[in-house]
């Protein structure tokens, strides 16, 4: 059974959420840039896809781990970690990817992170289908333009949102004040990307490539800003470092997103760095993303989204990359 | 539920000064228990955490037939190395693991195991070469290659004395910088390898050390007849987490936390080394 709620309710619907746990949507921030926020009923960014994912709110930017509290020259070690319940909504069918990739490697292939398998098993997740393609976006070309294990999908009409809730946990969330049940069935979209990437055995025909030409021609250019790696739904490479509190010797633990962009990614004690040119670099990124993930999990961490492509300030662009390799590959 | 990155608590229990920046450090958990259950396989590694400093891999460098305390020679390179450097007897440090998959010793029965060390990269080797010792009749005889920068920065002088006295064993070590009373092998360790008769059908080869060392080494090796599949070498990479998940040491299609840090010649031929 769906349901309908008028675009005018949607606000109080959330509000009303908000007593319940964090709420986060998709909204602009004062640089004009739209990412995912605490909803404190600011006005809510629905119109395309958000320059940024939701991933900080899974994948905090700085993590802290544990405490060392020091009490007569011995350390006690206190975990750390957040167990507060959050629902994302409006997140893409791209960005459900990203988390259903980051799930298969924190919790279901290693055993569990604990940081980020408590957070997400606090997290409901509410997609959002989209209208249109999105500038940069190659997403049919990736299988992602419909979502994954989302808890409740809304598809969006001219005054109202037809809603399907997936799981149990999603539709104890449809109050019925704002809810009203339709026979109505989801707006069927079919979405046609400009952009495409081919994709037929491109795990092993990148990595087949790694001397060809194409990395250092792109890679020329790059100035290692990272960009990609921060507007990324699926970098999840991280450093940890410990943070000294002055004055007392305690200290904790953090754990931060690094970015395999920077020389430091790969430097060793002693000062030797295994990755020194860009063009190692950009090939880290893109081989991460289309051939290694693929071969360890049989899944793509590139979920299509083209935010690396839009971000990009000298225009590197992954699928050009890519089909350039796998144009002569599949020759 | 215990995180798996929550370090485990140890007390240094000796320093030994092996060179002027190389100690060994002897530790044992603070739980009796867990030193007690505690075992590994020789050339996996620990995350080892200085409280305040940070956490860093390094390999265990004693035997693994002695248990009751665990052994790591840390060069003093970084900042995390350098604060453990200051530490003393009685300390405590953190500790998680072991990680990584270590020599395949088992499979090595039966077999002249030749090691070709360099630098720090002893370490990794000596609880193989403790290993061996422990078990001789298991095996046919050991070669110990090593090189080092000069005598003043040698590894395990006491050890390398005992095992040239052994029976089975011969050891060669070989120093790039001489001093006028060095009266041994000077050059890179790849000098050595035609010093010897190297039985090349029936061997393998155990390898750590700085990129470039190895990399010659691997060369040499091929040169006088070794296939890829009787080569193994412990790898660096900077490492986070030890678990698999920090990437950072990602190496083409592999892990070295969690496929390595021992690759085998085969691997390591399919694995892009040198990126740079």
């Amino acid at each position: 059974m769906n349901y309908v709620i008028e675009k005018a309710d949607l606000p109080n619907w959330l509000d009303l959420l908000c007593k319940k746990a964090r709420v986060v949507v998709p909204a602009e921030n004062d640089l004009g840039a739209s990412c995912f926020q605490e909803f404190k009923g600011q006005q809510l960014f629905l119109e395309a896809r958000t320059d940024f994912s939701p991933r900080k709110f899974l994948l905090p930017a700085v993590e802290k781990m544990f405490f060392f509290r020091k009490k007569n020259f011995s350390y006690r070690i206190e975990p750390l970690g957040s167990k507060e319940p959050t629902i994302l909504f409006g997140v893409r069918p791209c960005d459900t990817h990203a988390l259903h990739a980051l799930d298969e490697l924190f919790i279901r292939f290693l055993g569990e992170d604990q940081y980020y398998s408590t957070r997400r098993k606090n997290t409901v997740l509410i997609a959002l289908l989209c209208n249109k393609p999105c500038s940069n976006g190659f997403c049919t070309s990736m299988g992602t333009s419909r979502p994954v294990d989302h808890d409740i999908l809304f598809a969006e009409r001219e005054t109202d949102f037809v809603v399907s809730p997936v799981s149990e946990k999603g539709k104890n969330l449809l109050h019925k004040n704002f809810f009203k049940q339709t026979k109505d069935p989801l707006p069927e979209q079919q979405l046609n990307c400009e952009k495409e990437l081919l994709t037929e055995d491109i795990e092993d025909n990148l990595y087949n490539n790694f001397n060809h030409p194409v990395w250092k021609q792109e890679s020329e250019r790059c100035l290692s800003c990272t960009a990609c790696t921060q507007v990324c739904p699926t970098c999840y490479c991280y450093s940890s470092d410990d943070c000294f509190e002055f004055g007392s010797a305690n200290s904790e633990r953090a754990r931060f997103r690094d970015s395999c962009q920077l020389q430091r990614f790969s430097e060793i004690a002693g000062g030797h760095v295994f990755r020194k040119s860009r063009e190692s670099r950009l090939r880290q990124f893109v081989l991460h993303k289309l051939s290694y993930y693929k071969k360890h999990h049989n899944l793509q961490l590139c979920i299509g989204c083209g935010r690396c492509i839009d971000t990009c300030p000298v225009k590197i662009d992954l699928t050009e990359i890519a089909n350039t390799i796998q144009r002569e590959a599949l020759k | 539920m215990i995180a798996p990155e929550t370090p485990f608590k140890a007390k240094i229990i000796d320093v030994k000064q092996e060179t002027s920046e190389i100690k060994t450090f002897t530790v044992q958990f603070l739980d009796k228990k867990q030193q007690k259950n505690f075992f590994f396989a020789p050339g996996k590694f620990m995350m080892l955490s200085v409280f305040g400093f940070g956490e860093m891999p390094i390999s265990i460098s004693s035997s693994p037939y002695k248990t009751d305390s665990i052994a790591f020679t840390v060069a003093n390179v970084g900042s995390i190395s350098n604060a453990l450097h200051q530490m003393r007897k009685g300390q405590e440090i953190g500790l998680r693991g072991p990680y990584g998959n270590g020599f395949p010793l088992q499979k090595f029965r039966g077999k002249n195991l030749i090691f070709v060390a360099g630098g720090c990269g002893f370490a990794p080797l000596r609880s193989s070469v403790y290993s061996f010792q422990e078990k001789k009749q298991e095996f046919k005889d050991a070669f110990v290659f090593f090189g080092c920068r000069s005598p003043k920065e040698m590894l395990f002088k006491t050890d390398l004395k005992q095992w040239e006295r052994e029976e089975k064993m011969h050891v060669l070590v070989t120093v790039d910088e001489p001093t006028p009373d060095w009266k041994g092998y000077t050059g890179v360790v790849t000098k050595l390898f035609n010093k010897i008769d190297l039985p090349v059908e029936d061997s393998v080869c155990l390898l750590c050390g700085p990129q470039v060392m190895l990399h010659f080494s691997l060369i040499g090796l091929k040169k006088l007849g070794f296939r890829d599949k009787q080569l193994f070498a412990s790898l660096e990479r900077l490492m986070h987490c030890g678990l698999g998940y920090c990437a950072h040491c990602n190496i083409g299609q592999k892990y070295v936390c969690r496929d390595g840090p021992v690759f085998s010649g085969e691997e390591l031929a399919k694995m892009p080394l040198r990126e740079d």
